[in-house]
């Protein structure tokens, strides 16, 4: 796409660890255009967090790195080959889960978003102290003027984080890629946190990544969002059509093993088996069919690539749920009483409650 | 919201534990106090779910750690079969411990790491005599089994194990003193979303099969509904609001009940959350506000808000919030 | 369940909750580990059995020339009284390595159980501990041994229980650091749930997890030990009677000796610094192997 303004393609990256070379994520492609917010949901280990490193160029030396990263017509990765350092941190720029690992803690706020506009755009110090003091207010800071004179030690959780947004800010990036943002605070400061994030981005007209494992912060934040599992992407779609269609076991299984505040208390959950993967030499196979309750001989044997109905919803599943072949699957299963994995499916009559 | 007050405190025979305006009070520095939690009284009745359910800094871990003893109580009662453990010390205190089990929030730190995990069930078997004979290994093996942990695995050390497993045998070592009161703090928080509700399940499963009394502590809104028979909000210290848990989410009344459940990322539209937003942030504990501790946040505050304390009251069957001016219920079709 | 059209099924749980496969959590100690340890078990080996080995005995003079360089007769060459080099070295590693071993074997069994008594109780039992290794951490080593070995005797006994002292601080801060670190873990705490009293607490939960870093610490300890006797050796308050590693070279480094016959100094420097070497790699590998075997990730 002509005006995509980040586009990856079959990205891999692989670790190698004492025990085997770990394939933390696994051909892995999206799009995201300008003013767009793409969600990136998944759990630990299932590569989204290491997606987001290789973005920003943070991943250690060790990491072998393939496939492509273009941004605005540019090679990200030839970008970071020759060691450009005015890229990062204003085109493209992060917010972490935890506010402490990115603020200095010997430094006054002020000063440390200060520092990044002297650095990148070459303010001089007085103009730089009165805009990051700017910034601050924008992003809902009450009375800024004295937060900036505080150490991130005096400021609560809440507050700290909106110093890195304003930090993330400073430069104007394009691209602001939030990597649980709001895991390390309380719900009610975390609604506050994401309408804030929100707000920054459409006024800015800036495009978002926002990673989290939570769906139910992704859904109503983001235009797509795309489930990772195993450090491949597994379905994705629109936020809307993701909770009400979703067709990939894995996303399908996690909406319905996940408490929810409308049922009643003490409504039986269902939950998926196992845990997930390790990703040291992975077999050949669908990385979920061993919990999976749709597996079939053909899900054992061959990796499913990402495709789907349509371009905007795409999955990669042998046997979707929601589609006739997925019901034969799991009709196959229940009959047989174990899935192609050899993992032990019965139905049972009424739900507990 | 002053949890003050003896009102949800019910006259039923079959209460098992009942805790009376509980005070605990952390000293920090020289002179000052955290105030952590101030006069909290409830109750559960036996085979009851309590669910305990604020922010990070209400003081509902440090309840659960003071009902088992893990702190220093300041004040209160805590009356467990007739006995108060707030007072109990030494040997005493110790004899009562089988009784009360807690599972911990972290799985992995939970676990002595150079331990195997069969010797980390059995060890409270030990402590009390026994352990030896074939009886006490039967039953570390059943407990496994209960808990969805093959035995044959009981002579690998907890690193073995994922974090969903660990909080499986966590479960186990606690089961294996028969309890009466399961104390579960945040215990699903460190997992994996897909594993969690493994765990929920496995707790339902062994409350009903081994007759527990279940306290959960969680900041997870929909988890703690999902658990629980009867909910506890707190805020700062206090209790907010108690009611029955569908009651409580469906038509709450404390403000900042309501805030709470607007909070959650995705508000399901079958939950009156008509309340909105509370902005600002937390007063530290150190030095909680006078009057009603929700005031400097709550849209309804006024001056009585500042100057008297609420009382909990009832507002209805089993429900009691402590507020000047409770939300109408709406009545919705 | 909700709006969904999915018929109920039931998944059995434990077909998939095998642990991690035992191998893939296994962990190599390495080959340089190995041959520090080679070279431990050879020293002590020797040491021990020094009176039976065809050499001769540390005192005997005129085994061959003064000063000697090495030869096929004596490997390690002969001192200025004539005496075998390679005889005296062996025969000193039995008061080198005495020294070493029963010093830190002190520091730990004194050491150790204060370290962990402190970090566990903490409070007053707490601060007159920590107040006990801060006074010996300042006092000036070197004069608490002087005072020692002068008011007492140069014995074996006296010179290790001074370095045995010299330990007791160092390694018992590491220990009550370790326990307030691992006392704060849920563990600890589930164990006094449980009803586990405070002496089964510290010995079952706390002992095996402070052991391994004490442990670690205690290799580095025996290099440190042995080396301090050297220092003592250059005072003259090493051990009186026989040879030790460090009056070995203080004998080969008068400037008359150190010009005609290096050797004499050379053989035990030598033989101290692979020691000395293959104790703190040794250590290193211990502390690294045990250290974060917590997860199976």
């Amino acid at each position: 796409m002509a005006d995509s303004l980040l586009s990856v393609n079959d990205l891999c990256v692989r670790f190698p660890t004492d025990r085997g070379v770990v394939q933390a994520v696994n051909g892995v492609s999206f799009e995201l255009e300008q003013g767009q917010t793409l969600g990136i949901v998944g759990e630990s280990g299932s590569g989204k967090s290491v997606t987001a490193k290789t973005l920003m160029n943070l991943l250690p030396r060790s990491a072998e790195v393939d496939g492509s990263v273009v941004f605005d017509g540019r090679d990200v990765t030839e970008l970071a080959r020759r060691g450009e350092s005015h890229f990062w941190g204003v085109q493209m720029t992060m917010v972490f889960q935890d506010p402490m690992t990115s603020l200095n803690p010997v430094k006054r706020c002020g000063e440390q978003i200060a520092e990044t506009l002297r650095y990148h755009l070459g303010h001089n110090r007085k103009t730089a102290i009165a805009e990051s003091i700017d910034l601050l207010e924008q992003v809902g800071i009450p009375e800024p003027a004295k937060r900036a004179r505080q150490y991130p030690h005096e400021l609560s959780g809440g507050l700290r984080q909106r110093v890195v947004i304003a930090m993330a800010l400073a430069c104007q990036p394009r691209l602001l890629i939030a990597d649980e943002p709001t895991t390390a605070v309380d719900v009610t400061v975390q609604k506050l946190l994401l309408d804030l994030l929100d707000k920054l981005r459409r006024d800015r007209g800036m495009s978002m990544i926002l990673i989290t494992h939570d769906l139910g912060v992704a859904r109503g934040r983001c235009d797509d969002i795309s489930v990772m599992y195993a450090g491949r992407i597994v379905e994705r779609s629109d936020a809307e059509t993701l909770f009400t269609d979703s067709r990939h076991p894995y996303t399908n299984a996690l909406l319905r093993s996940i408490p929810r505040i409308d049922q009643p208390s003490h409504t039986r959950l269902d939950p998926i088996p196992g845990r997930p993967p390790e990703q040291i030499d992975p077999p050949e196979q669908c990385s979920f069919a061993p919990r999976c309750r749709y597996a079939q001989p053909d899900c054992m044997s061959a990796v499913p690539e990402l495709g789907g109905l349509m371009g905007l919803h795409s999955f990669a599943c042998h046997h979707p749920s929601n589609t006739p072949r997925g019901e034969q699957a799991l009709a196959a299963n229940l009959e047989a009483g174990q899935t192609a994995a050899g993992l032990h499916i019965h139905p049972i009559e009424e739900a507990a409650h | 919201m002053a949890g003050t007050g003896k009102a949800p405190l019910r006259d039923r025979p079959d209460v098992l534990l009942s805790v009376e305006e509980l005070t605990v009070e952390f000293p920090v520095g020289r002179h000052e106090v955290v105030h952590a939690v101030s006069g909290i009284s409830f109750d559960v009745a036996e085979g009851e779910t309590l669910g305990i359910v604020g922010e990070s800094g209400c003081g509902k871990s440090t309840v659960a750690r003071s009902i088992i003893r893990l702190n220093e109580i300041r004040g209160g009662k805590v009356v467990f079969e007739g006995n108060d453990l707030a007072t109990l010390k030494g040997e005493a205190l110790r004899q009562h411990r089988p009784n009360l089990q807690m599972i911990f929030q972290d799985p992995i730190s939970s676990l002595n790491p150079r331990r195997k995990v069969r010797d980390v069930i059995s060890e409270g078997v030990r402590v009390w005599g026994g352990g030896k004979g074939a009886w006490s290994q039967g039953r570390i093996d059943e407990l496994m089994h209960a808990v969805g942990v093959d035995p044959k695995f009981g002579d690998r050390r907890p690193h073995q194990f994922s974090g969903g497993q660990c909080q499986r045998i966590g479960i186990a070592r606690a089961l294996a003193m028969d309890p009466k009161v399961l104390i579960c703090d945040e215990p699903v928080s460190a997992l994996d979303v897909s594993v969690q509700a493994q765990v929920l399940n496995l707790l339902e499963d062994m409350k009903k099969r081994y007759g527990l009394t279940l306290l959960f502590i969680s900041h997870d809104l929909s988890v703690v509904k999902n658990v629980s028979d009867r909910i506890i909000v707190m805020y700062l210290g206090k209790a907010c609001e108690i009611g029955s848990a569908d009651e409580l989410y469906e038509h709450p009344r404390h403000p900042y009940t309501r805030a709470l459940l607007a909070s959650i990322p995705e508000p399901a539209t079958t939950v009156d959350v008509s309340e909105g937003n509370i902005d600002g942030e937390l007063p530290s504990p150190i030095n909680p506000p006078t009057g009603c501790r929700f005031n400097t946040r709550c849209p309804h505050a006024d001056e009585i808000c500042f100057e008297v304390e609420p009382q909990m009251e009832a507002v209805g069957d089993d429900h009691f919030i402590a507020c000047h001016h409770p939300v109408a219920v709406s009545i919705s079709a | 369940m909700g709006d969904d059209n999915f018929p109920n099924v039931e998944v059995a749980m434990e077909d998939v909750l095998d642990p991690t496969p035992d191998d893939a959590v296994k962990r190599k100690l390495g080959v340089g580990f190995w041959i520090a340890i080679g070279w431990l078990a050879l020293i002590t080996l020797l040491a021990i059995l020094a009176p039976i080995l065809p050499i001769d005995g540390q005192n005997v003079t005129g085994a061959g020339g003064r000063l000697d360089g090495p030869s096929m007769s004596h490997l390690f060459g002969t001192d200025a009284n004539g005496r075998d080099v390679f005889a005296r070295t062996i025969w000193g590693a039995r008061v080198s390595l005495s020294v070493g071993f029963i010093a830190i074997v002190a520091g730990m069994g004194i050491g150790g159980p204060l370290g962990i008594i402190s970090g566990y109780f903490r409070g007053k039992i707490d601060a007159v501990i920590s107040f006990v290794f801060v006074s010996l951490l300042s006092f000036p080593s070197l004069v608490l041994a002087l005072l020692i070995v002068n008011s007492l005797d140069r014995s074996l006994k006296v010179v290790a229980m001074v370095l045995g002292i010299l330990a007791i601080a160092p390694i018992g801060r590491l220990a009550r650091a370790n326990t307030i670190v691992f006392a704060e873990r849920e563990f600890v705490q589930a164990a006094r749930v449980i009803g586990a009293k405070d002496v089964r607490i510290m010995v079952r939960e706390l002992l095996p997890n402070v052991l391994i870093p004490m442990g670690a610490l205690a290799l580095l300890g025996v290099a440190v030990a042995i080396v301090a006797e050297g220092g003592l050796a250059f005072l003259g308050l090493s051990v009186k009677e026989g040879a030790t590693w460090g009056k070995m070279i203080l004998a080969g480094s008068d400037a008359r000796t150190l010009r005609t016959g290096t050797h004499v100094a050379m053989a035990p420097i030598g033989v101290m610094f692979l020691t000395v070497l293959a104790l703190n790699y040794a250590g290193d590998r211990v502390r690294s192997y045990f250290d974060v075997r917590e997860t199976a990730f």
